[in-house]
């Protein structure tokens, strides 16, 4: 026998594919334990290489040893009948069977399978030889036996783990407290695996519908990862997320770990928050906003439920203010899992402070790094990780790291903060190879939300860089501070989590002793809207008295709730207004809440979409590719000279036509634009999400939408289901693998040369990995949906951006800022601008105005003319312009972020909160801070009453659509023709010529600005300028007369007349031709009231025609299409072309 | 302490030598969804969770063939010779089995002292 195996062994080849399939086609089918082309039979012959190699080392030890075996007689019954001649087979307790003879053999002895197997094999298969088949056999089982074992190791290694954390001593005490008490705090520091074994000890001891919050997005997706592993339910649906674009969550699903903002907002849905009967709250030490406010809100839900428990996790900081703010509740402190660390305190030398330049003196960061190589053999293995408060320092410290790096080869410097990209981010992650360190720089955020492994020593500057908010000047600062004790410590630990480690801090003890206790809770330092307006609409009551637990400063409070009331979302009781509550719903910021219902309201809703989520999105403008020349010339194509949030429409529109075109990548086009592309999937998911909110509350219509024939249905099935398959396999092969780093070269100190080399080697990489990215985002939207919408904004005429203009401009206001006059003086650099409460600010450096500074400069000013006329006439012009912007952020300059452009005195009629007029109206004040004058008082005149009647109609129509009552069709008909024909008439508005000069009032201007309550003879009631309001009154603290609620007439000091208001002139009514004297009041209300109803749409000069083109397709921007295929002209919309083409396609 | 007075009862393995617990979806020869395949001993099996594929599975245990006490598959706790014996058993009776099976549960226990010592060495 042995010799026939051997002679066939000569020419038997296992590696033969046709042998493998034969065998595979017997042994492997569809319903066998392993699938023939499977992972598992890949690995099958891995293995079989490996069994058949170590059988033949046995064979030959064997044969040297010799083996006896002193048979016992009968020790015991059971072991009677073990085998006599020792065979590893022995060992398995596992045998296969093929289909066919499964029910001949079942409980049979195992040679007459064999037999069988033979005669089957024989017949299917002839050149196989049975002793082949067997050995095969005897290798599926081995592999079988091996696999089993592998699994349960992997089992009872993740169990005997579990049971080592420091907390599962804790286990049985904290199920007993949380049966015994509604509220429990569990306290225990990093790496006692609270947020992973909380969950499952209340599962695992009954309890049901269990929901986790954190604090950050990232920590719910890998917590419930990790939870589902650990509990065995890794592709079970037992373990879930749920995050703002992401759920997992199923009716199975019995703990969920979700965002604290959501589970507000779940709240706010369900006050009771029935589903669920466990609420954890995770890292409440960090005070986040979210977390204090639900913490908040969870204290009065308890009294509604008294069957919920509320479990509070923090790390050992502070734990008495939670145990006290609920109730005293009882605390579980779980020690940490850290080793010690050793603290040096080395504060940096007079000399190296650097007080008087911004710039960061590194050295010493340098010698603590020189420090290291000294004191540590490099076979010692440990990274360092250095905090430091902001990007420049970083910048600043890791070029003079990466020129050490070099020069010493024992380091790799690498940066870390949020704005870098996420492949940038996950760098750190990789293993520096032998001998070699990683040096991290990074901002706090090492410091909680991201942790990684193998740090020994950490430099901690003791310095952090936190947003505070002035409610004053309604303005983000972003400033340096010390940071706290306990932050401190936080940062120490992070040495302390893989062995023994080291602490450097630059600065004495002495500093440390005197720093805060704890850091500032966010609600302290940020601007509320938010917070204010979702306590609103949650009924909590009046935000002044309710029982945070530690309350923010009254003045922050006070500015929210007077911001809420000037946006309209609270009335003048501070009630919650129909508007309010809708923005409510928005979890966006309420400017960008108020331009998405203004859209909606002007059908202009794609484009608004894509604005309001690209201002809620992070930039998606990396911050290195700034300096990149290469980039910067790609980006400027996509640069609107209408400002920055244009930009971003069109980077998102360009790049959703590159998703859509099929041999584009995507990815490749970011990367060469410095984009990050993660920040534009976001935003695709935003506006999803806003889209929905939209339609939800009937501001929106649903559209058909779906390719409408069944071709191009089918099509799209296939898509999907293809798309479907590779998220599979994606997700079967599993993430990312951590890589080993290479040393750099000596020549790659430049960051943009590096750039450059790690895009190509990353683009090499990619070419097999599927873009897990492109497929879940081409399975959770419609990209050619998308395409339409994005085409559509695509407008040549400029009529399209301008009403945009205007939607985010009303809702951005009053955030606006006004150019110095003497900018055209100044260098490109050093334009400045004035706020209402804050002079001189800048533009920030990516905004499209830095860039280009000529767009808003005034035309039409000419010096030496000026120069001459008399100081009244200085400014004049009929091109101002303001700029609007979304934030005001001051670091080392107040910065003004995401700005727009737009005609001034226009803008500021059409969005005042308030208007002050003198006598002939050609001299305004805007909202108290910005002065107008208009040279002819008739345009003046002519201007405010065409504003005063467009306002109104702006206002009715907006909460009609609001109110949501016309269901009749006809009558919705209407109102869109009426609606179409205000954004023409707005458009025309803005359009509009008049020249005057506008200046931001100085302090002593301001205080002379009225003319205050008069005694005037006449004290009766002028009638009102539109027959529906109410009569115009006196204004007893202006003066004049209030002749709206944002217009004030004749109120302002001034040179002239005070009796002006009386005077009357000659004026033809354009509508009814009626030529008499008026004064400027009577005038306003005959135009008023004169309107002919049909005429509303006859605003321009427009042909008849035209006109019935345009209001019929209101706005929707018809364009002459040609089709080459059916050979006939159109007027199409995007949208209809992309329809008409597909018609074809499905003929074909 | 599992077996609370709400929680669904659900069907646990527990080793009797290591107290490793997990829960069992299927006791017996005949791993459900898996046509070609039976065990040589009564075994206590879940769903393979490491995988996502259905019909995988995991065996957990089974009982000592002489001492009829539930043991996980650990070789820790218990090996396969035919039929499953607990180590306790196996240690009792060694002499009657073949020499094979001494000198690996010899080469085990050298093994898991060395392994042991690592383990503290590292956490210091």
């Amino acid at each position: 026998m042995s010799s026939a195996k051997r002679t066939l062994g000569n020419r038997w080849d296992w590696s033969c594919p046709e042998t493998r399939k034969q065998l595979e086609d017997v042994f492997f089918r569809d319903q066998d334990y392993i699938r023939s082309g499977s992972e598992e039979s890949r690995d099958f012959w891995n293995f079989f290489e490996r069994f058949q190699r170590f059988q033949s080392n046995q064979r030959t030890e064997r044969r040297e040893e010799g083996k006896e075996r002193k048979a016992g007689k009968g020790a015991h019954p059971g072991l009677a009948d073990l085998p006599k001649d020792y065979d590893p087979r022995y060992r398995i307790n596992v045998s296969v069977l093929s289909k066919d003879m499964e029910m001949r053999i079942l409980g049979q002895g195992q040679k007459k399978a064999e037999r069988q197997k033979r005669s089957h094999q024989g017949s299917g298969s002839e050149r196989i030889p049975g002793e082949k088949v067997a050995e095969f056999r005897m290798a599926m089982l081995h592999f079988l036996d091996f696999t089993q074992k592998q699994g349960f190791a992997k089992l009872a290694k993740l169990q005997r783990e579990r049971a080592g954390l420091p907390i599962a001593q804790y286990r049985d005490k904290i199920v007993q407290m949380v049966r015994k008490h509604r509220v429990v705090v569990v306290a225990g520091d990093t790496g006692c695996g609270k947020s992973t074994q909380v969950p499952q000890y209340l599962l695992a001891a009954g309890f049901n519908c269990i929901a986790c919050t954190q604090p950050r997005r990232i920590a719910c997706i890998s917590l419930a990862k990790r939870v589902g592993f650990e509990s065995l339910n890794q592709y079970g649906s037992q373990v879930g997320y749920q995050i703002r674009f992401e759920s997992t969550r199923s009716p199975a699903t019995k703990i969920v770990f979700l965002t604290e903002g959501l589970l507000l907002r779940q709240i706010q849905q369900e006050p009771e928050l029935p589903q669920y009967q466990v609420l954890i709250v995770d890292e409440v030490h960090e005070r986040h906003l979210h977390s204090d406010f639900l913490l908040g809100v969870l204290r009065q839900l308890l009294s509604l439920r008294r069957d919920l428990k509320v479990i509070l996790m923090s790390a050992t900081i502070n734990i008495k203010l939670f145990s006290e703010y609920f109730d005293r509740a009882p605390v579980v402190q779980v020690p940490g899992r850290l080793f010690p660390i050793q603290v040096i305190f080395q504060p940096i030398p007079q000399e190296e402070m650097n007080l008087k330049s911004e710039k960061l003196d590194i050295r010493p960061y340098l010698r603590v790094m020189q420090a290291i190589d000294h004191r540590y053999p490099p076979e010692e293995r440990g990274d360092l990780l250095i905090f430091l408060s902001g990007v420049a320092e970083i910048t600043a410290v890791l070029e003079a790291a990466q020129a050490y790096a070099t020069h010493i080869k024992r380091w790799i410097a690498l940066p870390l903060h949020s704005t870098l990209s996420v492949a940038e981010q996950d760098k750190i992650f990789d293993m520096a190879p032998p001998g070699v360190r990683k040096c991290i720089v990074s901002t706090n955020i090492a410091e909680t939300s991201v942790t990684i492994d193998g740090v020994r020593f950490v430099l901690d500057s003791g310095k952090v860089k936190e947003m505070s908010f002035d409610p004053k000047a309604k303005m983000q600062r972003l400033q340096e501070f010390w940071i706290s004790r306990a932050s401190a410590e936080q940062r120490k630990g992070r040495a302390g989590r893989t062995g023994p480690g080291v602490c450097y801090r630059l600065y004495a003890e002495s500093d440390y002793d005197a720093f805060a206790p704890y850091p500032v809770p966010e609600i302290q330092r940020v601007a509320l809207d938010a917070l204010v307006l979702q306590m609103k609409s949650m009924n909590l009551g009046d935000p002044r008295t309710f029982p945070f637990i530690e309350s923010p400063p009254t003045s922050s409070l006070e500015t929210a709730i007077l911001y809420l009331r000037d946006q309209g979302a609270l009335d003048s009781a501070e009630h919650i207004t129909p508007i309010g509550s809708l923005l409510a719903k928005l979890p966006v910021d309420v400017v960008i809440g108020k331009m998405l219902i203004l859209g909606s309201l002007f059908s202009v809703v794609e484009p608004i979409l894509t604005i309001a989520a690209g201002l809620s999105v992070q930039s998606p403008f990396l911050r290195r590719a700034q300096n990149n020349p290469d980039c910067s010339t790609a980006r400027k194509p996509l640069e609107s000279e209408h400002g920055d949030p244009f930009t971003l429409l069109n980077v998102f529109n360009e790049w959703v036509q590159i998703k859509s075109s099929r041999r584009a990548n995507s990815r490749k086009w970011s990367r060469r634009r410095g984009l990050e592309e993660q920040r534009l999937y976001e935003m695709a998911n935003l506006r999803r999400q806003f889209k929905e909110l939209l339609k939800d509350h009937g501001l929106l219509e649903d559209s058909v939408a779906g390719p409408s024939d069944s071709y191009s249905r089918l099509q799209a099935r296939r898509e999907r289901r293809q798309l479907y398959h590779l998220k599979r396999q994606h997700e079967e092969t599993k993430g990312r693998k951590r890589k080993v780093l290479k040393l750099k070269d000596e020549d790659t100190v430049g960051s943009s040369s590096d750039e450059g080399g790690t895009a190509e080697a990353s683009s090499v990489g990619e070419v097999n990995s599927v873009d897990i990215q492109d497929i879940k985002f081409k399975l959770r939207h419609n990209v050619e949906e998308l395409q339409a919408s994005s085409g559509e904004s695509w407008d040549p005429s400029g009529q399209h951006i301008t009403l945009l203009k205007l939607i985010v401009c009303r809702g951005l206001y009053p955030q606006l800022a006004l150019p110095d006059e003497f900018n055209s003086c100044r260098k490109d650099s050093d334009q400045i601008f004035h706020t209402k409460n804050k002079a001189g600010v800048v533009l920030h450096p990516t905004s499209v105005f830095c860039s280009n500074p000529e767009l808003l400069q005034v035309e039409g000013i000419q010096d030496d003319r000026n120069r001459a006329v008399k100081d009244s006439r200085k400014n004049v012009s009929s091109h101002h312009q303001l700029l609007a912007f979304v934030s005001l952020l001051e670091t080392n300059k107040p910065y003004l972020v995401n700005c727009v452009r737009i005609p001034a005195l226009q803008a500021l009629l059409m969005l005042s909160r308030s208007l002050d007029t003198n006598a002939d109206c050609s001299r305004m004040v805007v909202d108290g801070w910005l002065e107008v004058r208009i040279v002819e008082s008739e345009t003046a005149l002519r201007l405010l009453s065409t504003a005063v009647q467009l306002r109104a109609e702006w206002e009715e129509t907006l909460s009609l659509q609001l109110s949501n009552k016309s269901n009749v069709d006809k009558e919705k008909g209407r109102e869109r023709k009426k609606i179409s024909a205000l954004a023409w008439s707005l458009l025309d508005y803005i359009k509009c010529k008049a020249d005057y000069s506008i200046h931001r009032l100085a302090g002593v201007e301001m205080e002379k600005l009225y003319i205050g309550p008069q005694t005037v003879p006449d004290n009766s009631c002028l009638p009102g300028v539109f027959p529906s309001t109410m009569m115009m009154k006196p204004d007893h603290i202006k003066g004049g007369y209030a002749v709206t609620s944002f217009l004030t007439y004749n109120c302002l000091t001034s040179d002239m007349d005070f009796y002006s208001e009386c005077l009357r002139t000659f004026w033809t009514c354009p509508h009814c031709g009626l030529y008499m004297p008026f004064t400027p009041i009577e005038r306003m209300s005959h135009e008023a009231s004169c309107k002919p109803e049909e005429a509303v749409v006859d605003q321009g000069t427009m042909v008849p025609a035209e006109q019935v083109a345009r209001s019929a397709s209101t706005l929707s921007l018809q364009r002459p299409y040609h089709c080459d295929t059916c050979e006939k002209d159109f007027m199409f919309t995007s949208t209809e072309i992309l329809k008409h083409r597909r018609q074809h396609q499905g003929n074909l | 302490m599992e077996s609370s007075t709400n929680a669904p009862m659900k069907r646990v393995f527990e080793c009797k030598l290591c107290r490793l617990t997990a829960p069992y979806s299927y006791y017996g020869q005949k791993p459900p969804n898996t046509h070609s395949i039976v065990l040589l001993e009564d075994c206590y099996i879940m769903k393979d969770p490491f995988t996502p594929t259905k019909d995988k599975f995991l065996i957990l245990g089974s009982q000592c063939s002489l001492c009829k006490t539930l043991v996980c598959i650990d070789p820790e706790c218990s090996l396969f010779y035919s039929k499953r014996f607990c180590l306790p058993c196996v240690n009792e009776n060694i002499k009657e089995f073949p020499w094979e099976i001494r000198q690996d549960l010899d080469k085990r226990k050298a093994q898991a002292k060395s392994q042991h010592h690592k383990g503290t060495e590292s956490k210091t």
